[in-house]
């Protein structure tokens, strides 16, 4: 938690925050007001519980953003990682404590391997992820059309599981994002992915191992994904090679509505935390209200540059 | 008396924690070239983007030829005939140079579409009346710095012009294209044109200058003909203090001992064909010779940034191996790179970050980095170079040209154990400032750290080398000792090299 304090406090300059904060404030104030089942114990749990796998996937991409790249994969990876562990299992569901560690092995495998193929080929992260994004979608669906597979009663559990009241899946989000802050603000290669994300040639220049730090930012999206799979795997029980498609676009969302910047180098976790929290509750808030999905894709739209437009012109000042 | 051509009073314009300007009067009158001195941070660029419409100011007025105006943008003040070259080059890296000129006059041919020919043409004829050689095709990145900014200079000359503005326009020239530049100032003064002039390098302002404003913290220190004003009291006004000595002492004995850094029978590329330097522990070395002569790419391959076709480099009489700047940095080894906004410096990122890049393990603590020990060494360093920023939190791209140079001296004067390069360590810096880089340098070499500098400016390389190297092509054409060089021989060496092999004697008027 101190590691998102000091965050809180090296960023208070830039009020990215404080914006995103008080949209967030207006949401529950309005959400009170305009639904008697939406300021409720209850709804904010089932709220974290949804967040969990969007700000699973969202904290992966901000590395990558930060970095100054795009990852465009991580949907279908998510999607290819629920399909393995939820066969896995059904096959031999007394081997969690090995399916999970290969999940996240492999996962973790191939963004690094998105990492290195923008290094080698030289070509746009935009273009290499989505490739990526194309072939593994292509290669899960030749395996298995349909959802299927199943988890053991255990993993189910898990992610029903509350600690105080609150969603256990939630603590442990939260514990990762602290994690998160503290290692990109204190520790060398955290802090290198600010450099190569501001200047990559300075970075360089600089001494540092810039192939090493780019191939660790997608590395850390692809383990990401696959965290992300395993909490959706647990609650969903079974593995569907279609489930993450929406996710690599809701997954940059909060990372520009908390102020990280797409060119690279500026931001941080806690804006995506913060981004993550708007864009569920908003959903959330619609839903109670009968709004329709449709309006619900354009009130995200709006939002987003909104957001990022008040992010943008609070910079130039 | 005659109208000015721009006139601002009062104007002041304030950050939050600076005040870059405050009710500064300024006026430039037709025909006159006014110089606008003042140490790094004294506000002369904020003053120019006022006038340029790049900015606003938050009070004061301003009259364009008679008539009070306020732009909202600088494409409103250049309509109106001013042309700003700003401080850092506006430069598209990817169009050719003649897409760069006539950037926002492309000439159109019946159809409305943009016609090539035409353009090219037309921005031949204007790089001809400036005087210089540079093929309109070629494309902005390929050229180096100083045809960079020539190009730049020739936008200025595309359509009407009644102030021109230039922000240490020379910093990045020198000797035959500076007098190009000042052809063209001269000539357009005569058109009545009214001429703002900013450089550090305070020979130029009694040769081409009029008129002469200093800027002191953002207030008007001073402002007369330059004929009132000697060398001395300018410095006093813009220092705030009178400078006795500008270079410090040279070491007594020649160095001794075993060479830190071989160089030997280098190649690389077709600017570096032959090179063999040495430097010694506790020894400046100058590397002179003209713009293009080989040494900056010199100073890259030892770095580690350019590949090397031949020849070795012993450090500390190993050979390196992997050649990276990795490497090298571990090996104590900096490199102050010559292009300070496109190598080196992180824009986005704070004092202390900037300064701490190649050095995080320094400032690494079981693990984590220690906040307040980095904040300390950018606070020591801030006040070392005498940075002007009010905190190490503040953005390097919000610091002065100026500051920003000292910022890159802070990071690798602590980096540089062994061996310090500097590429024109003094570019942009101001007076004050150039007194104090040259103590810390001499400071550094008695302490043991061998320096390699390349600098343009004879005066400082004869004033602080012990040994100097004269390139030429490529080549080293000779080597001085540094109490004894003079500027004739050392130019004589840049260029009787280059008669020798081309036998043009025509050459040598581009250096006189
Ligand atoms: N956008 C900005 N935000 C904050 N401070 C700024 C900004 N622009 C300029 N400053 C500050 O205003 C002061 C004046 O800067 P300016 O660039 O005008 O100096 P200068 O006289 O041109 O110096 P130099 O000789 O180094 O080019 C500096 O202290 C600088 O840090
Ligand atoms: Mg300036």
């Amino acid at each position: 938690m101190s590691a998102v304090v000091a965050e809180f406090r090296r960023n208070r300059l830039s009020l990215s925050y404080v914006i995103v904060v008080a949209l967030l404030f207006l949401l529950v104030v309005a959400g009170g007001f305009l639904s008697d089942r939406f300021l409720t114990w209850r709804n904010f749990g089932n709220l974290f519980q949804q967040l969990v796998v969007l700000g699973m996937v969202s904290l992966g991409q901000t590395f990558v953003v930060l970095l100054g790249g795009i990852d465009l994969a991580v949907g279908s990876l998510v999607s290819a990682s629920t399909v393995f562990i939820a066969h896995f299992l059904e096959w031999r569901p007394d081997l969690l404590w090995l399916a999970l560690p290969l999940a996240l092995v492999a996962a973790t495998a191939i963004g690094a391997l998105n990492g290195l193929l923008t290094i080698v080929l030289r070509v746009h992260p935009l273009i290499v992820t989505l490739g990526m994004s194309s072939i593994i979608f292509g290669g899960t669906l030749m395996y298995n059309k349909e959802p299927g597979g199943s988890v053991p009663r255990g993993l189910a559990d898990f992610s029903y599981a509350k600690l105080w009241g609150i969603p256990a899946t939630a603590i442990v989000l939260v514990a990762i994002f602290a994690l998160a802050g503290l290692w990109l603000q204190r520790s060398r290669s955290g802090r290198s992915i600010y450099f190569v994300g501001g200047d990559r040639e300075a970075a360089r220049l600089n001494g540092l191992p810039v192939n090493r730090i780019v191939v660790m930012a997608y590395a850390l999206s692809g383990l990401c994904a696959g965290l992300a799979a395993i909490f959706l795997t647990a609650r969903t029980g079974v593995g569907d090679p279609r489930i993450g498609a929406a996710l690599t676009l809701q997954s940059i969302t909060p990372v520009v509505v908390g102020g990280t910047v797409l060119a690279g180098g500026r931001g941080g976790v806690l804006g995506t935390l913060l981004g993550v929290l708007l864009v569920t509750m908003l959903n959330n808030l619609l839903n109670f209200l009968n709004v329709s999905s449709y309006y619900q894709w354009v009130i995200q739209g709006l939002i987003i540059i909104i957001a990022v437009s008040i992010h943008t012109t609070r910079r130039r000042q | 008396m005659v109208t000015p051509v721009i006139e601002l009073s009062r104007i002041e314009k304030e950050y939050p924690g600076v005040k870059p300007l405050d009710r500064v009067d300024f006026a430039v009158r037709p025909g006159e070239i006014h110089a606008l001195l003042g140490e790094n941070g004294a506000g002369k660029s904020t003053l120019i983007r006022v006038m340029g419409g790049a900015i606003r100011p938050n009070g004061g007025s301003m009259t364009y030829l008679g008539k009070p105006v306020s732009w909202q943008s600088p494409k409103q003040a250049r309509a109106a005939g001013i042309h700003v070259i700003h401080q850092e080059l506006a430069l598209f890296p990817e169009l050719s140079v003649a897409e760069n000129i006539l950037v926002d006059a492309q000439p159109r041919n019946g159809l409305g579409l943009i016609s090539g020919r035409t353009r090219h043409a037309r921005a031949a004829e204007i790089l001809s009346q400036l005087g210089v050689k540079i093929s309109t095709h070629a494309k902005i990145d390929e050229l180096p710095l100083a045809d960079q900014q020539m190009v730049e200079i020739a936008k200025a000359l595309v359509g009407e012009v009644r102030l021109l503005v230039l922000d240490e326009p020379t910093a990045v020239i020198s000797g035959h294209e500076v007098d190009l530049l000042f052809d063209n100032m001269r000539r357009l003064k005569r058109e009545g044109v009214g001429i703002v002039y900013v450089s550090h390098r305070l020979e130029e302002i009694f040769e081409i200058a009029d008129r002469v404003t200093i800027l002191k913290d953002g207030q008007v220190a001073g402002t007369g003909p330059v004929g009132d004003l000697t060398r001395d009291e300018m410095i006093t006004k813009m220092v705030g203090r009178r400078l006795e000595q500008i270079y410090p002492a040279r070491r007594k004995a020649p160095a001794s001992g075993p060479d830190i850094l071989k160089v030997s029978n280098l190649r690389a590329g077709h600017r570096v064909r032959d090179v063999s330097i040495a430097v010694k522990p506790g020894e400046v070395v100058g590397i002179a010779g003209m713009v293009g002569s080989g040494r900056t790419e010199v100073a890259e391959v030892i770095f580690g940034t350019r590949d090397l076709d031949g020849g070795t480099i012993e450090f500390e009489g190993r050979r390196l191996d992997r050649r990276m700047p990795r490497e090298a940095i571990r090996n104590g080894v900096g490199f102050l790179t010559e292009n300070r906004k496109d190598e080196g410096l992180f824009l986005g990122l704070p004092i202390s970050a900037n300064v701490m890049a190649p050095d995080l393990a320094g400032v690494t603590r079981r693990g984590l980095i220690d906040r307040r020990g980095e904040r300390e060494i950018a606070l020591e360093q801030i006040r070392n170079f005498a940075v002007a920023a009010p905190s190490p939190e503040v953005k390097v791209g919000n610091l002065s040209g100026g500051n920003q140079q000292k910022v890159l001296f802070g990071r690798w004067s602590r980096i540089a154990s062994k061996l310090l390069i500097l590429d024109e360590p003094t570019r942009g810096v101001d007076i004050g400032a150039k007194v104090e880089i040259y103590r810390i340098v001499r400071n550094l070499a008695e302490q043991g750290v061998g320096i390699l500098m390349i600098s343009s400016e004879l005066p400082e390389i004869i004033g602080l080398s012990d040994r100097i190297f004269v390139m030429s092509q490529g080549h080293v054409a000779g080597e001085i000792d540094g109490a004894s060089a003079t500027e004739e021989a050392i130019m004589d060496l840049a260029v009787r090299s280059i008669e020798r092999r081309d036998g043009k004697a025509a050459r040598l008027e581009q250096v006189a």
